[in-house]
């Protein structure tokens, strides 16, 4: 229990530091990036590399996977601060984020089963 | 009293969290999503009590302070997955510049004919994308960037609990399918449901989320003025 414990916070740590790392890159290469997602990148190069095993970062990287979602709680109380704009027209912003979001998911799936099917004939 | 509330505020969000993680893992719907029930407690409990978001904000420094590392951790199930990113390299392609520009495209035009003002309009065009580069892409459009911050988050909502409705109707069941069009068009927060329902799917959601980015940035520029009146 407290092993596992102590190798969450080592993996995380070691994450943390690729996440900075990748911001760092971010900064000085100019990229179009956020420093989460080249951040992801760059762990993925290290992987493929195997500069990194996916054992040093498996404990670690898997409890924070599995709580991923934990992390967009406090991000979305944020939303709170819109209140008079909701009131005022939040039922038209919701209608028009509700279609947008129906037709992007129903694009890119559509999409992918289509040109998945065609290509496994 | 400011370390009492920092306190209250932890132990309600990780509550909130624990006890909806539990009914979704229970019931499986959608709708029971947890991010979206625990925002609505947490709000309702703030507003009941007086709180207000500054009382929130230490707890929520102290509580995102991770997500960079989690991102970073997606790396994982992509790497476990990559035989797949490269065997099916042009599906994965298509399908997310395919989902990028068609819900960029639908924002807009819904927005034009709900007749909102330009102001909106251009901070609604990213709104698919993760928040760091949503907020750029509004700024240099002539946007308000809190604004587009808060449609971003409003569409991981809303695509999280949406999309894989949707996706079961349509019978996209495949798991590749599923978790590039929840990227796609919900980033994180999609991604964070794409690896609810499997390792793959939630490595895809990754991967949709990062070339949604990128291609959305890229094309940004010269597709938005297309598109605004």
């Amino acid at each position: 229990m407290i092993l596992n414990f102590l190798t969450i916070v080592w993996q995380s740590a070691l994450l943390w530091l690729v996440y900075r790392l990748g911001g760092l890159l971010v900064g000085v290469l100019h990229l179009a990036l956020p420093g989460n997602v080249a951040g992801m990148l760059l762990m993925f190069a290290l992987l493929a590399a195997g500069v990194v095993k996916p054992a040093y970062i498996e404990v670690g990287g898997g409890f924070l996977l599995k709580h991923f979602a934990f992390f967009f709680i406090p991000i979305s109380v944020g939303l709170m601060a819109f209140g008079p704009l909701m009131r005022q027209s939040g039922l038209t912003l919701l209608a028009i984020l509700v279609a947008s979001a129906a037709v992007g998911v129903l694009a890119t799936g559509l999409c992918v089963q289509f040109l998945d099917r065609r290509g496994q004939r | 009293m400011t370390a009492l509330i920092f306190a209250a505020c932890l132990i309600l969000t990780v509550g909130s969290y624990l006890a909806t993680r539990a009914i979704f893992l229970r019931f499986r719907h959608p709708l029971l999503n947890p991010v979206f029930l625990s925002t609505l407690v947490i709000i309702a409990v703030l507003q009941a009590t007086g709180g207000t978001l500054a009382d929130y904000q230490p707890a929520k420094e102290l509580m995102t302070f991770l997500l960079g590392p989690a991102t970073v951790a997606l790396a994982l199930p992509l790497y476990h997955n990559r035989a797949v990113l490269l065997s099916q390299a042009l599906p994965v392609l298509a399908g997310v510049l395919t989902g990028s520009l068609a819900t960029i495209a639908a924002v807009l035009v819904a927005g034009r004919l709900a007749g909102l003002s330009r102001g909106i309009l251009v901070s609604l065009g990213p709104k698919s994308v993760t928040v760091p580069i949503a907020v750029e892409i509004s700024r240099l459009a002539g946007g308000e960037p809190t604004l587009t911050a808060a449609f971003v988050v409003a569409t991981g909502m809303i695509g999280s609990i949406l999309g894989p409705l949707l996706l079961t109707a349509v019978r996209v069941k495949d798991p590749v399918a599923r978790g590039l069009a929840l990227g796609t068009v919900s980033h994180g927060q999609g991604t964070a449901v794409a690896l609810l329902e499997g390792e793959r799917a939630g490595a895809m959601g990754g991967v949709a989320m990062a070339i949604a980015a990128v291609f959305t940035a890229l094309i940004a520029p010269y597709y938005l003025p297309l598109l605004l009146p």
